[in-house]
């Protein structure tokens, strides 16, 4: 699913990334916790956070993501913005919150992790 | 080669770089006693498009392409540049960001523009559109081209290297408490470690696993450090910190016992998955821990035929 | 829709067997943030989390939740499983990720 699909399916705010929507993710995750997003997080898979600090920029640089989707209106700090601009993560923003927004976009067809990685 | 996501690194640039940097300096001037006709080679041959008006080192106007048109249709090739030049004249200076140029170039739509020495107020350069866009693109250019050489330096510095046994030591200061920071020993490491071309999945397990350890000092001691040593064979990872220390190792390390106060997991740490995951991610670890004293962890990752065999770990 | 039939369709793990199952699910909160559900989740409605420290109990007692989903095959610590049979608030485990429970029980809600 491209972020542009993304986007429309969440009412997202684009905060970094404008350039790269065509960008492709294949799953789903849904998670606050940062040891368990590095546990089990692939490269390919958008993390959907209710949780903005700095970490959660680290998390997904350290586990290579592309996309971090912030839910429930968290409107990141400049500091977070610099750091996702400065390690190339698209980071949006919904005010859905976390159960709307994996409905929706589960219904809309991506995948969740067990499901991927059969 | 232009790539998309370079259009985001331009917009920093037009903030970092200044006029100063993509102007042209070699300038032509003329005088305003000198005639139009003057400029007719002037124009041709030096292919510009408008030329500053010095008068004992002073701006005091500029005459462009369109004067010497209108001039040209008028018959009267004969006056002063000091009669036909535009007295009007809008500058830049020197140590002005880049962005100015671009919005004082969109906004009166003139195709050049002096710059002037913000102190002496002499001119110093001239700049278009043209200059700013190849500036850019250089710049760009530049700074793949140096991120390249780090990466081609890197990636050979073990083959440079005369020696029966080469290890590489790298270390990071580590701040406890501090949570803002926390992270940016891993991210210095991961940097280091792509420079040196080491395989994006091995790297992913060494940063993941560091990061964890560098968090556990953030979240339960005042500070630490942490040391990689790199051999062509593998990369080992001594984390030691002066915290509190760990009571029963064992139990600290079965997946969900945690000790982290509330504050932390709030902030999305400390559900007791920090050291499984380093686990997880490397082929050997070890942990000895004295209790107010601090905890000493150590973890290796395998670069050769070793580590191939990680089908124990799904990172 | 009842607490029940959410159980039976998702095939979820209920970990106090005998709690009561009647309870009318109104919607869901997905977090692992306790702050966050104490702030923004609302009665009736299932909490889905990673978290296992017996606080959750007492933030589902407090916000009146219809009851408590472990995902990613996280087992209660002993001490919250007591502590959910003495509050008698229904706590389930299943296998799959947040993700994919939250995609299922929306179908699941929204179909109703």
């Amino acid at each position: 699913m491209t972020i542009k699909k993304i986007i429309k399916i969440l009412n997202c705010q684009v905060i970094v990334g404008e350039d790269k929507l065509d960008t492709e993710v294949m799953v789903g995750c849904g998670c606050d916790l940062m040891s368990d997003v590095l546990a089990f997080i692939k490269p390919e898979a958008m993390l959907l956070t209710g949780l903005s600090n700095l970490q959660t920029i680290r998390t997904a640089e350290m586990s290579e993501l592309k996309v971090v989707c912030l839910v429930r209106d968290k409107q990141p700090n400049n500091d977070i913005v610099a750091l996702a601009r400065e390690k190339e993560i698209i980071l949006l923003a919904t005010s859905l919150p976390m159960f709307e927004a994996c409905g929706k976009l589960y219904k809309s067809g991506l995948m969740g992790h067990t499901e991927y990685y059969k | 080669m232009v790539e998309k996501r370079d259009i985001t690194k331009v917009q920093e640039l037009v903030y970092e770089m200044n006029v100063e940097q993509v102007m042209i300096k070699d300038i032509i001037t003329v005088g305003p006693n000198n005639l139009m006709s003057d400029l007719r080679d002037l124009l041709r041959n030096k292919r510009i498009s408008g030329v500053p008006v010095l008068e004992n080192d002073k701006l005091i106007g500029m005459v462009s392409i369109e004067d010497f048109i209108k001039c040209l249709a008028e018959g009267k090739m004969n006056s002063a540049i000091r009669d036909r030049m535009s007295c009007d004249v809008e500058v830049l200076y020197n140590d002005e960001p880049l962005v100015q140029a671009v919005e004082k170039l969109d906004r009166l739509g003139y195709g050049r523009f002096p710059v002037l020495d913000r102190k002496n107020r002499k001119l110093v350069g001239i700049i278009t559109k043209g200059d700013v866009i190849r500036g850019l693109l250089k710049k760009i250019e530049v700074d793949c081209h140096e991120e390249e050489i780090h990466r081609y330096r890197a990636s050979h510095v073990f083959e440079d290297i005369v020696a029966d046994k080469t290890t590489l030591t790298f270390q990071y200061e580590v701040v406890g408490k501090d949570f803002n920071k926390a992270g940016s020993a891993s991210s210095g490491l991961k940097k280091t470690l792509r420079r040196m071309g080491i395989s994006p999945k091995l790297i992913r397990r060494v940063a993941i696993a560091t990061y964890e350890a560098e968090m556990n000092i953030v979240v339960y001691a005042e500070g630490g450090e942490i040391t990689a040593r790199i051999t062509p064979r593998e990369i080992r990872i001594e984390v030691a910190d002066d915290g509190q220390g760990i009571t029963d190792v064992r139990k600290a390390m079965e997946p969900g016992y945690s000790t982290a106060p509330d504050w932390v997991r709030e902030l999305g740490f400390g559900a007791g998955m920090g050291l499984p995951n380093i686990k997880n991610c490397a082929d050997v670890m070890n942990m000895e821990s004295t209790v107010g004293k601090g905890t000493q962890l150590e973890f290796t990752i395998y670069l050769d035929e070793r580590g191939k065999n990680d089908s124990q770990n799904n990172n | 829709m009842i607490l029940k039939t959410i159980t039976e369709e998702l095939g979820l793990e209920v970990k106090n067997a005998g709690v009561d199952l009647a309870s009318d699910v109104t919607g869901a909160y997905v977090s692992d943030l306790l702050s966050d559900v104490i702030a923004n989740s609302r009665e009736g409605e299932l909490w889905i989390t990673l978290q296992v420290h017996p606080n959750i109990i007492a933030v589902a007692t407090l916000k009146d939740l219809s009851g408590i989903i472990l995902v990613n095959g996280r087992q209660p610590e002993e001490k919250t499983l007591m502590k959910s049979v003495e509050e008698q608030i229904p706590l389930m485990s299943t296998g799959l990720p947040a993700f994919q429970l939250a995609g299922r029980l929306y179908r699941l809600v929204e179909e109703c």
